[in-house]
């Protein structure tokens, strides 16, 4: 899934100031795993909002809306009337479906409430950690399982560095060496003569580097 | 509908399926544990119109059924019954009287709890019913058979004027089909005739010298005696002959009217005994003397008083049609037990003498075409309790005044009557080890009683009501069967929250991640339905949307005593319906919200208070040793720091929300109390 966060609520209310007719728009997909974005979220997030104005004195009503996910024109096309009725959207989905918003509502203002993150897994209830960097061209036929591009803070390819320190890696304690998980993994698997192969240089392209990604299924596409 | 069928679609909680009235016990018991005392007597008393009696000597199929029952024991149902009929509130139900009469005439034959029900509903409709009654007084098997150290007289007459103050006329010292014949009622301008004359006949018992001599009783004629304060003349050493209610009733009266020795004789063994089994107890814990597999032969007689009873031994044989096995005597064990009078106590059927040629009998017992209808073979005469079903239960026989009631209504109206069986007794669906593991256990009440020397005394009643501690302690036993967890499919993204969250292990999940959740085995935490991000899941007990209305009202109605804080409290604490009035008194400009459990506040329901004008929350769990989710708690304090945060953000003080656990007794120290206004009004300001 897609890991989101919601924003700090200064940044929150800022951000909304001055637009009285707040729709508080949830996604109720990855969003709401990451408890950032559901509507649960949204209801704690639109009376948080109601409280700070009846301080602030802001007037307007603040509206609270969710659908199934904001990355699908057709969902985002259900929610034409309400979105036409206010002066903005607080988006609480990942980027993505922020930015399918602001295209399919041209004139209204869009406003992103949550920061996406990384995608990755639960560990357990509100526990989420990265798994995967979307690099386009996935080698984990290779690393046992295990990816040293989203895990290892160096994004080595080719074993360790020098500060791999009992398991660990040496930007913070919390953080375990992914190099070292694969090569215990590898050998647990009797595997460990895999590393012996040396990886040529990545071709980063399909990671994005060559530009903005996009991809074309002909026998779906209309 | 096959029983898989009608336990999960009507789910009915297992102690509402019990009952042959459907009394909603789940919900009465709900009442109790949220202190709303005259709102439980009210959910009894609309289906019930004996709920003292019920309180007091139903038989509680209920209680048998009780799901808790597989976890420790089950709830002590009667007792809860009796404690919200028998409060000081019981005075104040007013039944919801018709708007115009219908101007029928509806003749009840027979005032025992058949009749008396009949009569309650039927008037209830707007009939007008009259109750024929053979004896000088009211009530049948409840007046003059079970005895008052069980059921005290003056309930039983209460209940009864309640039921007459709707309207209803008596005609006592009538007895049907002496003067007056069951046609001459129609020629009377009666439309319908509703016959419940009970099973009264006691049995014979069939042996040598039972005609003989003095002091050959039956139970039930000696048990109206004692009843109707005639003080029958009572042996020194007697010998009850019976095994069900009826004998253990006339040997507990018996030592209380100064016989020396009872002794109960009965042809099976315990486990066979029809009699309840707390009767039985009690009957053994004052002194009765019971002889199991043991039958009677003969009864002796010198100068034409008994002066003994000749008994044989039995061993059980295979069982008979009805499952029970079927005693036979041992050779040679006969032995004789010295004796002064014997009760003979096996068994009763209607005396339906009168009824010659005008109603059909099958087994000696009045016949009705359809148990449910209950109509005779003669038009607009209806029957039912004992003299249908020979001698039953008094909520059998209450069930039968019900049903009576509406098919009379029907006919009246000319519409058909129901055909409607009876509901199959439903199996109450077993729970699993491991959830019977999971679930916290809380003893039961034990039940507060007379020590046996003093209720040898007299007939003074044996079982006390259960105090207000008491009641809703053990009602908030209660595991609130089929008001759980619900998912909507549509809604529900298969995030597992609530699988994760439930204390329970409740929810499961498919490969699919169809999410589903087990309707009776739920105990309606809560937990899960407020985790749900997309919020899919709806519950019945406190529902979320509850708990946000009642928010609102309780800020809608605050007198404006500032500063106004929302107090949310955990109903599981341990406190009295007067804690809550007394906080309403001393703290005017607190709101109190009351939950099943703190789980069911979350942090928008917090901020929601902030937003509709709260200046403070205050939320006040209970004690750890009486919630029955403790794992649960560690959670809920996470939430509400969260909350806390959450406020600090706004810029409001997060010092204005207090979390905290109740007292051992009481609802919340004042101190704390005290302390949060401080905090809200800002240093140097006193209440
Ligand atoms: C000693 C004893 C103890 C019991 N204990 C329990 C118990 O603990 N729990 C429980 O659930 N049940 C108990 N029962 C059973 C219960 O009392 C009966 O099942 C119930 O009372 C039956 O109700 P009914 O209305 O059908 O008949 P009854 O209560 O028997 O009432 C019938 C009435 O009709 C009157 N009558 C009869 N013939 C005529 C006529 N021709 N004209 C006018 N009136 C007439 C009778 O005088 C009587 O008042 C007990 C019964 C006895 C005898
Ligand atoms: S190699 Fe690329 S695609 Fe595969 S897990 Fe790592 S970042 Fe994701
Ligand atoms: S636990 Fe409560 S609802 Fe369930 S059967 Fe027992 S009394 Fe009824
Ligand atoms: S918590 Fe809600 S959305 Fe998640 S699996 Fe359960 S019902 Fe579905
Ligand atoms: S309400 Fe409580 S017991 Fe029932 S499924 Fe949800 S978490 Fe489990």
């Amino acid at each position: 899934m897609i890991v989101l966060e919601q924003k700090k609520f200064q940044e929150i209310e800022k951000m909304t100031t001055g637009y009285n007719r707040l729709l508080v728009l949830g996604c109720e997909t990855c969003a709401a795993m990451s408890f950032a974005g559901g509507q649960r979220q949204v209801a704690e997030l639109a009376s948080a909002i109601r409280v700070a104005r009846k301080t602030t004195g802001e007037q307007g009503e603040v509206l609270e809306e969710a659908i199934a996910r904001q990355c699908e024109p057709e969902f985002v096309d259900l929610i034409k009337d309400e979105v036409s009725g206010c002066d903005a959207v607080l988006s609480l989905a990942c980027g993505a479906g922020v930015q399918m918003l602001a295209e399919r509502f041209q004139d209204k203002v869009v406003l992103p409430g949550c920061n996406t993150t990384f995608l990755g897994v639960t560990e357990e209830l509100g526990v989420w950690s990265e798994r995967c960097a979307g690099c386009g061209n996935c080698i984990l036929d290779k690393t046992a399982g295990l990816c040293p591009i989203a895990r290892c803070s160096k994004q080595l390819l080719n074993g360790p560095c020098g500060g791999s320190m009992n398991g660990k890696c040496e930007i913070s304690k919390d953080v375990d060496c992914v190099w070292q998980l694969i090569i215990d993994r590898l050998t647990r698997l009797n595997r460990l003569e895999m590393l012996e192969e040396i990886f040529p240089v990545k071709d980063w392209s399909p990671a994005g580097h060559g530009g903005p990604r996009k991809m074309v299924r002909e026998d779906l596409k209309s | 509908m096959t029983k898989d069928e009608l336990s999960t679609e009507i789910k009915y909680p297992p102690c509402k399926l019990a009952c042959p009235i459907l009394t909603d016990v789940r919900e009465y018991i709900q009442l109790i544990a949220e202190r709303r005392f005259e709102e439980a007597l009210a959910s009894i008393r609309n289906l019930n119109p004996l709920p003292r009696v019920c309180g007091r000597i139903c038989t509680h199929p209920c209680e048998a059924a009780c799901k808790r029952g597989q976890v420790d024991e089950p709830i002590a149902i009667p007792a809860l019954k009796r404690f919200a009929a028998d409060g000081p509130w019981k005075g104040r139900y007013k039944a919801i009287m018709p708007d115009k009469s219908t101007g029928q005439k509806v003749a009840v034959v027979g005032s025992g709890p058949a009749g008396l029900a009949a009569a309650h509903d039927l008037a209830l409709l707007g009939h007008h019913v009259t109750i024929f009654e053979a004896l000088p007084v009211l009530g049948g098997m409840l007046r003059v058979g079970v005895p008052a150290y069980r059921l005290p007289k003056n309930v039983v007459d209460e209940e009864i004027q309640a039921i007459l103050d709707l309207g209803v006329e008596v005609k006592t010292g009538v007895r049907i089909g002496e003067e007056i014949k069951l046609t001459d009622l129609s020629e009377q301008g009666y439309k319908a005739v509703f016959v419940a004359i009970g099973a009264h006949k006691d049995r014979k018992l069939g042996i040598a010298g039972e005609d003989g001599f003095e002091g050959v009783v039956s139970a039930v004629s000696f048990l109206k005696a004692v009843n109707q304060g005639e003080n029958p003349k009572v042996g020194k050493k007697v010998a009850v002959i019976g095994g069900g209610n009826t004998a253990v009733d006339s040997a507990r009266c018996l030592l209380r009217m100064g016989a020396e020795t009872v002794h109960m004789v009965y042809r099976r063994s315990r486990d066979e005994m029809p009699a309840a089994k707390e009767e039985i107890e009690e009957a053994i814990h004052e002194g009765v003397q019971v002889s199991y597999l043991t039958s009677p032969v003969e009864i002796f007689g010198e100068d034409g008083n008994v002066s003994a009873l000749r008994c044989i031994k039995n061993e059980l044989g295979e069982p008979d049609v009805s499952g029970r096995r079927i005693p036979k005597s041992v050779p040679g064990s006969e032995f004789t037990i010295d004796v002064d009078m014997v009760i003979a106590a096996i068994g009763q059927a209607p005396d339906s003498s009168f009824l010659d040629n005008e109603l059909t009998e099958r087994d000696k017992r009045i016949y009705v075409e359809d148990p449910y209808a209950l109509m005779t073979t003669h038009p607009g005469v209806f029957a039912g309790g004992d003299a249908v079903t020979g001698p039953a239960t008094v909520v059998e026989a209450i069930s039968a005044g019900k049903r009576a009631g509406i098919s009379i209504d029907l006919y009246l109206r000319g519409e058909p009557l129901p055909t409607t069986e009876q509901m199959e007794a439903v199996e109450t669906a077993k729970l699993s080890p491991a959830l019977i593991e999971k679930t916290r256990k809380f003893a039961r009440c034990s039940k507060i009683s007379l020590p046996a020397e003093a209720r040898l005394k007299g007939f003074d009643e044996v079982d006390a009501v259960l105090s207000e501690d008491l009641a809703t302690k053990e009602a908030l036993r209660c595991l609130h069967c089929f008001l759980g967890a619900r998912i909507d499919k549509e809604k529900c993204i298969s995030c597992l929250t609530c699988v994760r969250v439930c204390p329970l292990g409740i929810p499961t999940t498919t490969k699919m991640g169809e999410i589903a959740i087990d309707p009776f085995a739920c105990q309606a935490c809560g937990m899960c339905v407020l985790e749900c991000p997309v919020r899919a899941i709806d519950i019945s007990l406190d529902p979320h949307s509850k708990i946000a209305r009642e928010i609102e009202w309780a800020i809608s109605r605050s007198q404006q005593v500032e500063p106004v804080i929302v107090g949310f409290f955990d109903l599981h604490g341990n406190f009295r319906s007067s804690d809550v009035e007394s906080l309403r008194q001393d703290y005017p400009n607190i709101l109190p919200v009351m939950v099943f459990g703190l789980r069911r506040v979350d942090t928008s329901d917090i901020l929601k208070a902030f937003e509709f004008g709260a200046d403070g929350v205050l939320l006040a769990g209970c004690p750890s040793d009486t919630d029955p989710f403790p794992e649960t708690a560690d959670r809920v304090k996470r939430r509400m720091a969260h909350a806390r945060t959450m406020l600090e953000a706004l810029g409001i003080d997060g010092a204005r929300l207090e979390v905290c656990d109740m007292p051992d007794e009481g609802l919340v120290e004042k101190e704390l109390i005290d302390g949060l206004i401080q905090r809200i009004k800002g240093p140097g300001q006193a209440r």
